[in-house]
């Protein structure tokens, strides 16, 4: 379902620093204030499949690059090295609200974010109750989004984003939002998608929520794999190792 | 093969175009009294501003010629590149926070753009056609008449769009990796604007300077507008080519440079 074949990314610390043609005309005439092309290794030679159904959690530290993967996998970033194959349908909750615009209502938003992630018209008109129920939100549908709570931002995000069954689900660190009705409905709704055969990539820092809905899990440190398999294994050594070095 | 490509695309993201389209223009108009008024009025009060100050100026030179015609189809098409070009400038940077989360061809952010720009563009057409139906005068032989070449029309608008296009992919890219570019183009656009013949006759310029601006594709497009609106003329055979290949050479280009670049662009956010 998802092939990740010694995948490596490359960032270059250096293109953030000042990209204004000031500069730019600067270092053409003076050698010594040229960037010194500074790499950093964002992921190294990473290697793993997941197969279909599979309920994989992600832990590290940060930095390890657990948010990169999920950029990889989901098509926004190219690796620098290696082959990505993901086959299906991929549902990214890598930021919620990510394709909001905040100057149109609830109710916009829902078409343009329908139409980001890649819906139909038709489908979105059919399942618009559907997501207006789930989000709790009706009284507010015809409210500038920029006027919401981020709680209530979250929940409408949430509810677009898992309308449909997706094939591949990729979650961020999102399971933490709304009030604790709404956590307790989207992890159910998370729930009944796992059933369904949904594959999901879970990245979090609560190893209790990774225990509690992956099968397996993977340990980044430092872009490096360190360890992949039964959830619980990987979870317990993952925090030895963290707290040996305090 | 690429072309089936490029249509199965845009089938499949229509839906995603729409709304793209249908943000920016909710987003433009949103607390504005007259709202959609002012693509109608704005031309109309350009002209209206020029008319006063130039038409005394090029009397001599435009004799038999509706001047305030000459002027709307200068105006419309000349801004119609302006506003799409000045909006394809951030269509990435601008929407950085949607393509560092969710993948998105991003071939279609400059495209909405151009697209949105393009209603705007529609909404224009009315006050210029009612410029060209309403004024003149049948004596002086300034009255503009309706005929069969308007169905040229259309052909020229779509040459525009893809030049635009062409354009505003290449800045949209460059951009990315030099904001200056949104400066830069902001004074480049003043210098195109006086270099195209708008509110002058070309005439008047020594001829080496309308040997360069003969190259201007916007001038090309202006100029076939003006000779089926203002003349009743069909553009000759080798223009029409020269319109076409210079709206499609470019849009090939800018897609080009956009195609090698755009996965690089998240680098640079």
């Amino acid at each position: 379902m998802i092939k990740i074949e010694n995948v490596s990314m490359k960032f270059n610390l250096g293109v953030e620093t000042d990209n204004s043609l000031k500069m730019i005309f600067i270092r053409l005439f003076n050698p010594k204030k040229r960037n010194k092309k500074q790499y950093f290794w964002a992921l190294k030679d990473i290697d793993f499949n997941i197969q279909k159904g599979e309920v994989v959690g992600i832990v590290g530290a940060n930095g390890a690059g657990k948010s990169t993967i999920l950029k990889v996998v989901s098509g926004v970033m190219k690796p620098t090295k290696g082959i990505v194959e993901a086959n299906g349908k991929i549902s990214p909750m890598i930021e919620l609200g990510a394709g909001f615009d905040g100057e149109l209502t609830a109710r916009e938003n829902i078409y343009l974010n329908g139409a980001i992630l890649g819906y139909s018209k038709e489908m979105l008109d059919e399942k618009f109750e559907e997501i207006v129920e789930f989000s709790e939100l009706r009284d507010f549908l015809d409210v500038p989004v920029k006027n919401f709570s981020s709680g209530m931002t979250a929940k409408l995000a949430f509810s677009i984003s898992t309308i449909v069954d997706p094939e591949i689900l990729i979650v961020d660190e999102i399971l933490s939002v709304g009030d604790i009705k709404f956590q307790e409905k989207s992890k159910n709704k998370m729930m009944s998608l796992i059933k369904g055969g949904t594959t999901v990539i879970y990245v979090s820092h609560s190893l209790q929520s990774i225990k509690d809905l992956c099968t397996k899990a993977i340990w980044l440190d430092k872009g490096e794999l360190v360890m992949m398999g039964n959830v619980n294994e990987v979870c317990d050594a993952y925090y030895d190792k963290q707290m040996e070095k305090q | 093969m690429l072309i089936k490509n490029i249509y199965h695309n845009l089938v499949k993201y229509k839906f995603l175009l729409t709304e793209l389209v249908k943000r920016d223009f909710k987003i433009k108009y949103k607390r504005s009294v007259l709202g959609v008024l002012w693509s109608i009025l704005y031309p109309l009060l350009m002209m209206s501003v020029m008319a006063l100050i130039f038409s005394h100026m090029f009397k001599f030179n435009m004799e038999g010629v509706n001047f305030l015609v000459y002027l709307m189809t200068g105006l419309v098409i000349f801004n119609y590149f302006s506003e799409a070009t000045n909006n394809c400038l951030t269509a990435i940077t601008g929407n950085f926070s949607l393509i560092n989360k969710v993948y998105i061809p991003k071939y279609i952010f400059p495209l909405a753009k151009c697209l949105f720009a393009g209603i705007n563009f529609l909404f224009t057409l009315i006050p210029l056609f009612l410029i060209v139906f309403v004024t003149g005068n049948e004596i002086e032989g300034t009255k503009c008449y309706l005929n069969i070449y308007y169905l040229i029309i259309p052909f020229i608008f779509l040459c525009t769009l893809m030049f635009t296009l062409g354009v505003g992919y290449f800045l949209s890219t460059l951009t990315v990796f030099v904001r200056d570019v949104i400066y830069i183009w902001g004074i480049l656009l003043t210098i195109l604007n006086y270099f195209t013949p708008i509110f002058y006759p070309i005439v008047i310029l020594p001829s080496w300077l309308q040997a360069i601006i003969k190259f201007n594709p916007l001038y090309l497009y202006i100029n076939s507008m003006r000779e089926i609106i203002l003349f009743s003329q069909m553009p000759t055979i080798k223009t029409m080519i020269a319109v076409f290949l210079s709206g499609f050479i470019t849009m090939i280009i800018g897609m080009f440079i956009f195609k090698k670049k755009q996965d690089k662009f998240i680098y640079y956010a």
